[in-house]
């Protein structure tokens, strides 16, 4: 796995040898690229000659008060990340897009553009991702100089424009408000018949600028803070915030409190697979398949409560360690309760694997092949449904993953099928998760105290979410507030595969293909 | 035919109107019921004893809320369609032999199954009309819907329907009841489950309920109605499923007749047909529970390319063996 990534660095320093792309190690991930304005492109090109599996993981944009930061986060194949930092003047900041050479990165480089005002010079989207359409087209609310009060909004633009032209294309609205997205977002469907010919994405209506309002909240509150980004990954958001600051605080948590995240992050797992196995019923009409799993789902929050006495948003970790132990006398209980749930396992994999009509719903719809999952950057089981082994767990273990074995799933066929099937085997890898974590539980603390205060530094890390991927950057000014809270939710890094694949499908299919990708709006929109 | 009391009784009362209303609602608690114990819920429990009055606390609750009609729905079409598919369900039912005859005295004649189902397949584009009139593009969608399904179904389950006819060698419902010596489902089994399909397609229901697919199209038809006219738009439907079970009893399971018969026969012919009913509406509801929902290319599919033969073959078999070998067995 190393050898890999040692490869990448060596690879990247001899090919940058004397040029002005300086390559430094152990920087940021596995290492950090200084590049500017066109040569980033050049050390992507490297990247992903080098391995088939290099993809984007996010594209973070930071106002670093003289110019503007645009630092691209590249996962390697098994190797974690690679940052590539350029900058960009302030006034009339510009940069070359890189969707040409990795079309996933289009989507990333939109919503930079919205809101830190960089021109991304070939991107093939034009208009807003974001912000509302009415926003002042001068005011980039990410910018440290942005002034927020008193807006002068545009008038908005009037409603919808039917599409000219193509005189047998409708354009069916879905969104913001739609029983088929239990969140608002909005996707304009042009349908010709029921067969869908194209869709443009438009998010943002429910966002909060976490991102922001991170940089006025202290480290400690920003714990909190992130967790409440989504309901259901909450334990996500704030391991892989806390671990960023222990990155930069050089903290070592105890074991014991790293078995404690684990179980917890597990239990989100759950949680939320039980959740999208149960509503992917509900999407395709079958009523009775969506009333048993999220029954079954109702212990799996018992034990959340158990654990950390709530039932949804645990609140459980902090800098440092975990802020409440397991009790031994609860550790039956709970071996009970997740015993109960692997009993009704094979009922559940049974319709999954062999339902005549569920298959019909599910098998061929919304096909994602391989080379798309990876020229998108899709993350999660979406990606492994298309056979792509990436699985931050085994590729760059966090907590106690190193030391837990369990499998990867995959599957190959790439459908809305596979997909759910997937995360259908998950569930059963997740129980052995935390079973074994219960049995091997190291003795000792579950915190230690670490500093409010956190030096200047700057750290990334990525967690396996229910849904994929999850990415933070953090950087640090030296004081108790963080200067850039950078999160990329696995959802956003998605919705391509969505746009992809929804094209040519019927639009029955919609949903079911939509649901399959397990979308949190919330999670997108922070 | 006189219009005297007796005659109103019968129309208005038992068997006629309101008994079908109330029965109708009936059904709908059972279907609830049912559907709610095999999905582990507990279904309607507050209105009345196990919750028996929700449906009708359903209807008197949206009898009462605002009624708005959309600026640029069809006005007259959009306010009128939902009452008249209503009436003309119900009169359609007020033809069948409930207790042992029909709830308007004397109205049947040889030929009225023809004529029923041509009643139930105006309802159905009434429905249509409803939801094309509501200028919403769900509700469009939602009717276009309605009707690429019932008109592809409408021609299997007018083959299969002809099988029992044959059978009791009448076209009228009354002599099709009258005629089972024994009952059709034990002599044309197939012909029984592959109407029972086609007629879970008919009612829209799972695997067929594609008009009702609110992760697709909203609320279909439905979609921009609300208050009186949903409730009865709401009605239509559950009267809907009663007429096709009822249909079902009739042709298939002997009708109102009952091996138990003494004292007072309308009172056993009633019972029975509600009985069967009942059976046909368990059935029918266990069939929703189990599957998930098709898509329409598939529905379209299966009705044109599986159904429509093996309707054909069904009542090919049924003809043969009634020409055949069922007369050696009387």
């Amino acid at each position: 796995m190393s050898n890999t990534a040692i490869d990448i660095v060596d690879i990247l320093q001899t090919k940058f040898k004397d040029t002005l792309v300086q390559v430094q190690p152990a920087q940021l991930g596995k290492a950090t690229v200084l590049a500017n304005s066109s040569t980033h492109r050049d050390v992507l090109k490297v990247l992903l000659e080098a391995d088939e599996r290099t993809a984007v993981s996010a594209i973070t944009g930071i106002d670093l008060i003289t110019t503007i930061g645009v630092f691209y986060h590249i996962r390697t194949a098994k190797g974690g990340i690679i940052t590539i930092k350029t900058e960009v003047p302030k006034e009339g900041p510009r940069i070359n897009t890189i969707s040409d050479l990795i079309p996933g990165a289009a989507f990333h480089e939109m919503e930079v553009a919205d809101l830190l005002g960089v021109v991304f010079v070939g991107n093939p989207s034009s208009g807003r991702l974001v912000l509302p359409d009415n926003w002042p087209d001068d005011v980039f609310p990410l910018r440290k100089d942005a002034k927020l009060d008193n807006l002068k909004m545009k008038d908005a633009p009037s409603g919808e424009t039917e599409p000219s032209g193509e005189t047998n294309t409708v354009k069916i609205i879905v969104g913001p408000q739609h029983p088929a997205l239990l969140e608002p977002e909005k996707f304009a469907l042009k349908v010709e018949g029921e067969i869908v010919k194209g869709v443009e994405p438009r998010i943002g209506y429910v966002h909060r600028g976490v991102e922001k309002a991170a940089e006025s909240r202290t480290y400690l509150q920003d714990v909190y803070l992130v967790e409440r980004i989504c309901g259901i990954c909450n334990t996500c958001h704030a391991s892989c915030f806390v671990e960023t600051v222990e990155k930069i605080l050089k903290t070592e948590v105890p074991p014991r409190a790293k078995y404690i995240r684990t179980i917890l992050l597990e239990l989100n797992r759950l949680h939320s697979h039980l959740l999208t196995l149960g509503h992917a019923g509900l999407e395709i009409g079958y009523e009775t398949l969506f009333q048993y799993f999220w029954r079954d789902r109702e212990p799996i929050m018992d034990i959340t409560e158990i654990i950390t006495g709530n039932r949804v948003i645990s609140s459980s970790l902090t800098v440092g360690g975990v802020r409440s132990d397991i009790n031994e006398t609860d550790i039956p209980k709970i071996k009970t309760m997740l015993a109960n749930l692997r009993k009704r396992l094979p009922f559940y994999k049974r319709i999954y694997a062999d339902e005549p009509s569920l298959k019909m719903r599910m098998r061929n719809v919304g096909t994602l092949k391989r080379a798309d999952a990876l020229a998108l950057c899709i993350v999660g089981p979406t990606a492994r449904g298309s056979g792509v082994d990436i699985d931050v767990r085994k590729d760059e273990p966090y907590e106690a993953y190193g030391e837990i074995p369990f499998k990867v799933i995959t599957r190959d066929s790439g459908d809305t099928w596979a997909r759910m099937n997937v995360r259908m085997d998950e569930v059963e890898e997740s129980i052995n998760i935390i079973e074994y974590a219960l049995d091997h539980l190291p003795t000792g603390p579950f915190r230690v105290r670490a500093p409010r205060v956190v030096p200047a530094g700057e750290a990334v890390n990525r967690v396996e979410a229910p849904r994929g991927e999850l990415f933070y950057y953090v950087k640090s000014n030296g004081t108790a507030y963080p200067e850039r809270v950078k999160v990329r939710t696995p959802t956003f890094a998605n919705i391509p595969a969505f746009l992809k694949t929804a094209i040519g499908g019927n639009i029955a299919d919609v949903p079911a293909n939509f649901v399959s990708l397990d979308p949190c709006f919330s999670c997108t929109d922070r | 035919m006189a219009l005297d009391a007796f005659f109103f009784i019968r129309v208005l009362i038992f068997p006629g109107f309101t008994f079908i209303l109330f029965f109708t609602m009936f059904c709908d608690w059972v279907e609830r019921k049912i559907e709610a114990r095999m999905q582990n819920r507990v279904g309607p429990a507050v209105a009345g004893p196990h919750g028996i009055l929700q449906p009708l606390a359903d209807f008197m609750k949206l009898l009462t809320k605002e009624d708005i009609v959309p600026l640029d729905a069809k006005q007259i079409l959009f306010k009128v369609s939902p009452i008249i598919s209503f009436s003309v369900l119900v009169f359609a039912m007020s033809l069948l032999p409930i207790d042992g005859s029909s709830a308007i005295p004397d109205a049947s004649f040889s030929g009225d199954l023809i004529f029923i189902m041509a009643l139930v397949t105006i309802a159905n584009f009434l429905l249509f009309l409803s939801g094309w009139a509501s200028s919403n593009p769900y509700g469009s969608i939602g009717a276009t819907r309605v009707l690429t399904q019932f008109l592809g179904y409408d021609i299997p389950l007018m083959i299969l329907a002809l099988g029992p006819a044959f059978l009791a060698g009448s076209l009228s419902i009354a002599g099709i009841a009258a005629g089972q010596f024994l009952p059709f489902i034990v002599l044309a089994p197939w012909a029984f489950v592959l109407f029972v399909i086609t007629l879970q397609a008919e009612l829209e229901k799972d695997p067929f309920d594609i008009p009702h697919a609110d992760s697709e199209v909203v609320g279909g038809l439905e979609t921009e109605y609300c208050g009186g006219k949903l409730a009865f738009l709401h009605l239509t439907r559950d009267v809907q499923i009663v007429f096709g079970a009822a249909l079902v009893v009739e042709l298939f399971l002997g009708g109102p007749y009952g091996p138990v018969f003494f004292g007072v026969p309308e009172f056993w012919y009633t019972l029975w047909f509600v009985l069967k009913l009942l059976v046909v509406v368990v059935i029918s509801e266990y069939l929703t529970t189990l599957f998930a929902r098709l898509r329409i290319d598939q529905v379209v599919t299966a009705n044109w390319k599986i159904l429509l033969p093996l309707s054909l073959a069904a009542f090919a078999l049924t003809v043969a063996l009634g020409v055949w070998v069922y007369p050696m067995l009387v």
